[in-house]
């Protein structure tokens, strides 16, 4: 804070003949502002506060004073709380729905309108690239990208930890001071727990994280013999396809150093067939590969526990595996700022209305990982960054029309695709309606090198488009 | 001037005493606060 000298100096310097008060010890900052300068407060004669905003929102602080200049004082209304145009959406979460989200906001939402991006972290990780780190077909600085970048758009990055939504008083408190906000866009992901499963972080490397993928490429170049599981610990979990990448790409890759005859891969998981919000055919499909590649299958193993002094992985119905180097899926839960909120549903995450993405809550959604989505199968939508891109265009849609006096029609159509890394340079991609009934109605296409070169185009124009 | 202890007044529509905080207001039409640093 300034101290009463260099006020005045500055006072005598720019001659100017206002009072300036002095805040050496911030009482007022606190009690005006939530942390963050510049900070700008009208005061009304009568004591009313009629603006307040961090930085200078030029329309927003014109039409305050207007008013105070308009009407006489002795009857003039209560100014309402918020100029809509002036107003502000905060985004919770800077992986793909929070990003999108924020563009396409600060795109569509009339001038003046804030949004805020808050993360704890000052970059975003495209994730579908971590399963090309895993085979050392990436570094991670390829695929990080610093949030602030977000600013050169106009949108606010607020680095913090999130640690309460206080939904009544529509104020998101975080580490780094409290966030006003007329719209909430809660995008924070899942939080994986591998600390859930005791003996993971000793014989297991976790599958969604770059460092776990870091491990994991060493670990495979250092193989020579043994097996190699892989293993979803529960349900859900984000991206259905990864596991089986990352099985397909680990056969590759011990095929491409020779050790392939030395080398069992098995894949373990809870459901009944890969991909089981989709079509039976689907999975099937990639069944036939995962055999046609000499990887052992093992649907409906309900994991137990693992056992790190002999490297075993046990089922509940007592099937037991040994293995030399296991690739996990950990489990996946709402982030604790979500659990401890009115948001979280029975299914431990936030539903969603399938088409608008609204809450419980008016003006507060929730997209990408946090939320359930229901089909109408009353399967959920499968968790992955190809539906939080698409519902985050539609909230942005949606709050942006209403900024704007209009009723929206914009909504999410629960169309979406992926792409599955078969390795060798090769993919394959599945796409379609997830809210067609009774089923979703998906296909796929023939597996070959132009739709891997599909994946990387995809990648490099996400990365380059939207930070 | 005088700090009232816990005041909040972050919200438009907050009315805050400025009598008491001894806010330069009276007689004016309203009062600007920029709180900023220097550097």
């Amino acid at each position: 804070m300034e101290t009463e000298e260099s006020c005045r100096a500055w006072r005598e310097e720019f001659r100017l003949d206002f009072p300036v008060i002095p805040d050496a010890e911030g009482d007022l900052f606190r009690a005006f502002t939530n942390g963050w300068v510049p900070w700008s407060v009208l005061i009304g004669p009568d004591g009313r506060v009629v603006f307040s905003e961090n930085e200078f929102d030029e329309e927003g602080f014109s039409a305050a004073i207007r008013q105070l200049y308009q009407e006489p004082t002795a009857t003039k209304p209560a100014i309402r709380p918020r100029v809509q145009s002036a107003g502000r959406t905060v985004i919770l979460g800077g992986g793909t729905g929070g990003l999108v989200a924020a563009r396409e906001l600060q795109r569509r939402a009339p001038a003046g309108h804030r949004v805020v991006l808050v993360d704890r972290s000052a970059d975003h990780v495209y994730q579908p690239s971590l399963l090309w780190q895993m085979v050392g077909q990436r570094r991670p600085e390829q695929f990080r990208r610093p949030l602030h970048r977000l600013e050169r758009k106009g949108i606010k990055f607020h680095q913090a930890d999130v640690e309460e939504l206080d939904l009544d008083s529509q104020i998101v408190r975080t580490t780094a001071g409290d966030l006003e906000y007329d719209s909430l866009v809660v995008s924070l992901g899942a939080q994986l727990a591998p600390e859930s499963v005791p003996g993971f972080d000793q014989i297991a490397y976790n599958l969604y994280t770059s460092e776990g993928c870091a491990q994991i490429h060493s670990a495979l170049e250092a193989l020579r013999e043994g097996a190699i599981g892989i293993l979803i610990t529960s349900m859900p979990f984000k991206c259905p396809a990864a596991p089986y990448e990352a099985a397909f790409l680990a056969e590759s890759f011990v095929r491409q150093a020779g050790i392939r005859r030395n080398v069992e891969i098995h894949l373990f998981t809870p459901e009944h067939t890969p991909m089981p919000v989709a079509p039976a055919a689907l999975g099937e499909s990639i069944a036939d590969m995962l055999a046609a590649r000499g990887i052992n299958y093992h649907p409906l193993f309900t994991f137990s526990e693992l056992r790190p002094e002999t490297k075993e992985v046990v089922a509940s119905d007592g099937r037991t595996h040994k293995v030399d180097l296991l690739i996990g899926v950990p489990p996946h839960q709402a982030p604790e700022v979500v659990r401890a909120s009115p948001l979280l549903g029975v299914s431990g995450f936030v539903h969603s209305d399938a088409r608008t993405l609204q809450t419980n809550r008016p003006g507060v959604f929730a997209i990408g990982d946090v939320a359930t989505v229901r089909l109408p199968s009353d399967k959920a939508l499968p968790k992955a960054g190809v539906f939080a891109h698409a519902e985050a265009k539609a909230v942005a849609a949606q709050i942006a029309d209403e900024l704007e006096g209009k009723t929206s029609g914009a909504s999410f159509d629960g169309k979406g695709y992926c792409w599955v890394e078969l390795g060798d340079g090769r993919a394959s991609w599945a796409g379609g309606d997830f809210y067609a009934d009774p089923e979703p109605r998906l296909k796929m296409r023939r597996p070959g090198r132009p739709l891997h070169w599909g994946k990387i185009a995809f990648e490099q124009w996400w990365l380059r488009h939207w930070l | 001037m005088k700090v009232l202890e816990g005041l909040r007044a972050i919200e438009p529509g907050t009315i805050v005493p400025v009598g008491e905080l001894g806010l330069p207001v009276a007689g004016t039409k309203g009062l600007l606060l920029v709180f900023w640093k220097s550097t």
